[in-house]
């Protein structure tokens, strides 16, 4: 489903993101991306869904090489990668379902099908409730649901998630954990990125382990160290 | 589809409230750049109707009699030709005059319904070979003595210079014209880019959903046309005004006085309004698309 094949990011052609990255990951799996900050956790999550290209290397992502993508066709790619984040980027002035059909809205979704699709997946998150609520009427925990609904509306292959639960106490990150491991068995490949020893630990699955832009160590059912 | 239209329609009315301020700043921009671009075309289209006999050089025409003999037509002909201070004459017969005379009293009907070629004279539009007050002045006494020859008519040193003075001004107007339609660009991507600013969190999250670019981009083009479009039609109705002035001052002045024919015709008021709303959306259109593009990238 997605594959690195030497991988190499450099920012402002000094700092190296990343060095010469393989990875392979397949349908379906659950992958923790773990490490310190700035060892290039982010960056090859932002690669995966081409907010940034590399200056080396390959990558595919559904089997198509993505550096080789034009621009324009970048957006159809991004329909198939859900991706959420720390920060949740949800809109303030939209109410929980407004933000989530705003997902729909924006690909041009016909209507019927948001007037369905939108219930239905905050059923699913379990803020069926509160679909009339704002941002700021909820708590971490809520929004982070809702964005993980905004990111798995439009029934994505693969969801990216960078530090989902990094503002998010221990109990209610737990709950975040189980969602998206329910999403993760409908099929759909998750990558997250986390430096929660805790979650990584409890859930057991497939751990790649970051130092300084290079992969120290690839393991499944692995544990943070 | 039809949703994506609402929400085109509702991006688009939200962006152009959100800074009411600058949309009018930049309405008003190109409300002011589109009139002085048509108050400059009227000018021209109004010198050259007036000025219309005097183009290409014809320093003055002598008109025959309408019962002038050929033989007269004939012997005024030849004496022009063999005049070395002569450099053209072009002859006008009767239904050329007549085609004339329709161009130039185009806006009375009343008066043109009245006229039939043959009451006409036939004239001769002649160029010298130097524009020499006095050198036109004795050719212009030598051949009115001629036979058959009714008047012989020069273009005063009035019209030479309402000639260039007019293309001094229109110039003058279309350079003020271009600075302001410049200015109006530069408002029209300032809009979008304030615009843009506001919503880069909305962008931001339809960039991750996969919206595409000019889906994103859409609403803000239109924002930026809307306001080249609002400002063309204020322009334009600005050029009606101008030429309704001008029109009773028209109407008002002696008829033999030289202001008497600067007409402008409807028709080319109508052709010029056609050009300035093509013309704003076109620029409009261009701001805003060089904007969107520097602004919204995938």
């Amino acid at each position: 489903m997605i594959k690195l094949d030497k991988v190499t990011k450099v920012y402002k052609g000094e700092v190296v993101a990343l060095r010469d990255a393989e990875v392979d990951i397949q349908k379906g799996e659950f992958v923790f991306l773990v490490g310190a900050s700035g060892s290039g956790k982010s960056t090859m999550l932002r690669l995966m869904n081409k907010e940034e290209s590399p200056e080396k290397g390959r990558i595919w992502v559904a089997g198509k090489d993505i550096a080789e993508l034009s621009s324009w066709k970048v957006p159809y790619l991004r329909r198939n990668i859900g991706t959420v984040f720390q920060d949740f980027k949800l809109l303030p002035n939209k109410t929980v379902q407004e933000n989530v059909a705003f997902a729909l809205e924006v690909i041009g979704r016909p209507r019927h099908v948001i007037k369905s699709q939108v219930p239905a997946i905050l059923e699913l998150v379990g803020l069926a409730k509160k679909l009339e609520r704002y941002p700021h009427e909820l708590s971490g925990g809520e929004q982070q649901r809702v964005s993980i609904a905004r990111a798995f509306v439009n029934r994505p292959l693969i969801l990216l998630a960078d530090e989902p639960t990094g503002n998010l106490d221990p109990d209610t990150s737990l709950g975040i954990m189980k969602l998206l491991d329910r999403i993760n068995r409908t099929g759909t490949t998750v990558v997250m990125a986390s430096h929660d020893r805790g979650i990584v630990d409890t859930m057991r699955r497939r751990v790649i382990e970051l130092d300084r832009g290079v992969i120290v160590r690839d393991q499944a059912r692995g544990v943070y160290e | 589809m039809a949703l994506k239209v609402d929400y085109f329609v509702k991006e688009t009315g939200r962006n152009l409230f959100r800074n009411p301020w600058l949309t009018i700043a930049t309405v008003v921009t190109v409300f002011v750049a589109i009139l002085l671009v048509g108050v400059s075309l009227l000018v021209r289209s109004g010198v050259q109707n007036a000025t219309a006999r005097w183009q290409g050089g014809i320093e003055f025409i002598v008109f025959m009699n309408p019962e002038a003999t050929p033989d007269q037509i004939d012997s005024v002909a030849r004496d022009l030709s063999e005049n070395p201070q002569v450099e053209t004459a072009e002859f006008k017969d009767k239904d050329q005059s007549y085609a004339e005379f329709l161009e130039l009293f185009a806006d009375t009907p009343e008066f043109t319904a009245n006229i039939t070629p043959d009451v006409l004279p036939t004239s001769f539009n002649v160029k010298p070979s130097r524009v020499d007050p006095e050198l036109i002045e004795g050719l212009v006494l030598q051949f009115a003595e001629k036979p058959g020859v009714r008047e012989v008519v020069a273009a005063s040193q009035a019209i030479r210079e309402i000639k260039s003075l007019s293309d001094g001004l229109s110039t003058g107007i279309l350079a003020a014209a271009l600075l302001l339609t410049l200015a109006a660009v530069v408002l029209i991507g300032n809009t979008i880019q304030t615009a843009i600013f506001a919503r880069r969190r909305e962008i931001e999250v339809m960039k991750l959903v996969g919206a595409t670019n000019w889906f994103i981009r859409v609403p803000f083009m239109l924002e930026g046309i809307l306001q080249g479009v609002v400002g063309a039609i204020a322009g334009i109705g600005g050029v009606y005004v101008v030429n309704g002035i001008v029109e009773r001052r028209v109407q008002q002045a002696d008829a033999l006085s030289l202001l008497s024919s600067f007409v402008i015709k409807s028709e080319d008021v109508f052709t010029i309004s056609i050009f300035l709303l093509g013309g704003g959306v076109l620029m409009a259109a261009i701001a805003s698309a060089i904007a969107v593009t520097f602004y919204v990238k995938v």
